[in-house]
């Protein structure tokens, strides 16, 4: 690695380097210190989840001024757990896009002041670049290039990581992310928010074959025989939802685990499916899952399931790595330090950021 | 004793740097609308807030280090300038270990008015879907004197409460010029010129000067922006309750 002066700061950008990154894209605000790029120092996360619940998903206005709330002291619990001052961080990070605009500018001005304050870079990270990199904290020996499937209540993308800040978009939603698809099952199905994790824990006690839902998008093409950028990576979940709805209404008696069972197991052959087919496509022999859908346990063994019969390496980041969270944001900001230099004091936050480097 | 003061309630913001003595720099953030007309791209004070403290720091020769406190305007006003302004003056307080100065922004459109003939001040500042924030201020010695909770109404129950009040006031802020015509015909209301649109840097130097003389500070963590209207979910929400 070569150490690099950091806009012309006099900082090199080396394995002790310390990041104080923070994550507000939506309705986690967080901070992390990493060292490295790839060894967190602390992680501090607060969840809102409790402030949506009543109203079935994120509202940004109430996540926003959330965030305002709690940022003070998200950051000095990060600092405190890391056990250093902020005089002795390197750069500040934070997720600068794609998200809520409301949100996103908070942390992006947080970020802004504390590299105002100590004369420090601050670099603006791409919250899927972020998700990206969870994965090579997970998994320090991991280099691309790998394979990812980000999927949240946000979003739903395969990504190809051909090197450090050049990426592929293979494919994505076109309409509900996978995690949208989970709520508005758990709602439909009387089971609250946020559906994810209450899907999943329900699941375990159902039978994934008592119902056969239709695998959306999953009709063309076999295993390793398609052609990139044809669409087929691409997902479909707001079929699958109607197709819940309507089951629901012939057979209303029928058990509640069962067709939460049965849904989860269409949307994971999805998803694993066209995860696995994409790597089999690209060549590329690591596969990697990130964001909030990825921890759930039926898609985690699956995955890694899939790629012990494939011969592929799989990288399962920890839950807490998978969710939102500042610690990928601080390891893709040292990795984008080091290869891009800072973004400057006059970077701002845009809800709809273009992924660099595709 | 040292200020960086903030304040990003409405589409020009700014920062200064004073004392007790005043204002030592400052600088604008953006354009102004005026009198209603339509604006020219939204407000950037999420890009241009940082970049403007440090100008400011450099065009004084001083460093942020030597602050003693943030002051800043904490709203009512628009949502997102207010967390931008908010957000930066508190982190900015955690990260230099001084506390803050917490004034609200009406306060600071009504007090460079303290000196009118009028019986009241009352600065409005614009909060779209034709509302206006306000408060009614009385000029007293050295100052304003607020004689109303920090409020949300449209221009017209505004109207009418002055009416019903049958006292002498001068109305600012952007508010004011947006809805004038709303005031047109009341001979008791007069209007500040376009001068005492927005939040004044001077004024929230010289407040936050004077409380901070007092001890009137606030730890950094605990500073939110004054929103006065809850969000439209909030809102729906009452209603289906109601
Ligand atoms: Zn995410």
């Amino acid at each position: 690695m070569n150490p690099r002066d950091v806009g012309g700061r006099g900082l090199p950008v080396h394995a002790r380097t310390l990041v104080l990154a923070i994550e507000s894209s939506c309705d986690e605000t967080a901070a992390a210190v990493v060292e490295g790029g790839r060894r967190i120092r602390s992680s501090i996360v607060a969840t809102q989840a409790d402030l949506h619940a009543q109203f079935g998903g994120v509202v940004p206005e109430i996540a926003s001024r959330a965030h305002v709330e709690s940022i003070n002291g998200v950051i000095a619990r990060a600092l405190a757990g890391a056990g250093v001052e902020l005089a002795a961080i390197d750069a500040v990070a934070a997720a600068h896009g794609p998200g809520l605009a409301g949100a996103l500018l908070v942390g992006v001005s947080a970020a802004k002041a504390l590299a105002l304050a100590t004369g420090r870079p601050y670099i603006g990270v791409h919250h899927h670049e972020a998700h990206m990199y969870a994965a090579l904290i997970e998994d320090p020996t991991l280099e691309p290039p790998c394979l990812h499937l980000i999927v949240s209540g946000g979003h739903t993308l395969l990504i190809a990581m051909d090197d450090h800040g050049r990426y592929r978009r293979l494919g994505g939603t076109v309409d509900d992310a996978a995690g949208e698809a989970f709520d508005k099952v758990a709602r439909l199905l009387g089971l609250g928010y946020p559906g994810g994790p209450v899907i999943d824990r329900l699941a375990a006690e159902g039978d994934p074959d008592a119902v056969r839902f239709t695998r959306p998008m999953l009709g063309s093409g076999h295993l390793g025989s398609g052609h990139l950028g044809s669409g087929q990576y691409d997902f479909s979940f707001s079929g699958l939802k109607t197709a819940v709805v309507q089951h629901r209404r012939r057979h209303p008696d029928q058990a509640v685990a069962d067709v939460a069972a049965s849904f989860q197991a269409a949307v994971v052959d999805v998803l694993a499916t066209k995860l696995l087919r994409a790597a089999l496509d690209t060549g590329i022999e690591t596969i990697v899952i990130g964001g909030g859908v990825a921890a759930n346990s039926a898609l985690r063994s699956r995955v890694a399931a899939d790629a012990a019969r494939a011969g592929l390496r799989s990288v399962i980041p920890a839950r807490a790595l998978c969710t939102d969270n500042a610690a990928m944001v601080g390891a893709a900001g040292w990795h984008r330090l080091r290869n891009d230099g800072p973004t400057g004091l006059a970077g701002g936050a845009t809800p709809n950021l273009a992924l660099p480097g595709t | 004793m040292l200020l960086l003061a903030i304040d990003t309630a409405t589409r020009r913001g700014g920062v200064a740097l004073g004392n007790g003595e005043g204002v030592l720099g400052a600088v604008e953030l953006g354009a102004i609308e005026l009198g209603g007309r339509a604006s020219v791209g939204p407000p950037r004070h999420a890009e241009q807030l940082a970049p403007a403290i440090e100008w400011v720091c450099d065009q004084a020769g001083i460093a942020l280090a030597d602050v003693s406190a943030i002051a800043v305007g904490i709203g009512p006003g628009m949502f997102t300038g207010l967390r931008v302004g908010v957000t930066t003056a508190k982190v900015l307080g955690l990260a230099l270990g001084v506390p803050l100065v917490a004034v609200p922004s009406l306060d600071l459109v009504a007090y460079p008015l303290r000196h009118a003939a009028a019986d009241l001040v009352v600065p409005l500042i614009d909060a779209r879907r034709n509302e206006v924030y306000f408060a009614l201020y009385r000029p007293v010695p050295g100052g304003v004197q607020r004689v109303s909770d920090y409020s949300l109404a449209t221009p017209t129950d505004l109207e009418a409460e002055l009416t019903a009040r049958g006292r002498s006031a001068l109305l600012c802020g952007d508010g004011a010029l947006r809805f004038r015509s709303v005031f047109d015909d009341h001979d008791l209301v007069a209007l500040a010129g376009p001068g005492h649109a927005t939040p004044d840097l001077a004024a929230l130097v010289e407040l936050a000067a004077a409380r901070f003389a007092r001890g009137q500070v606030v730890a950094a963590a605990e500073v939110v922006p004054l929103y006065l209207r809850r969000s439209d979910a909030e809102l729906a929400r009452d209603r289906r309750g109601a």
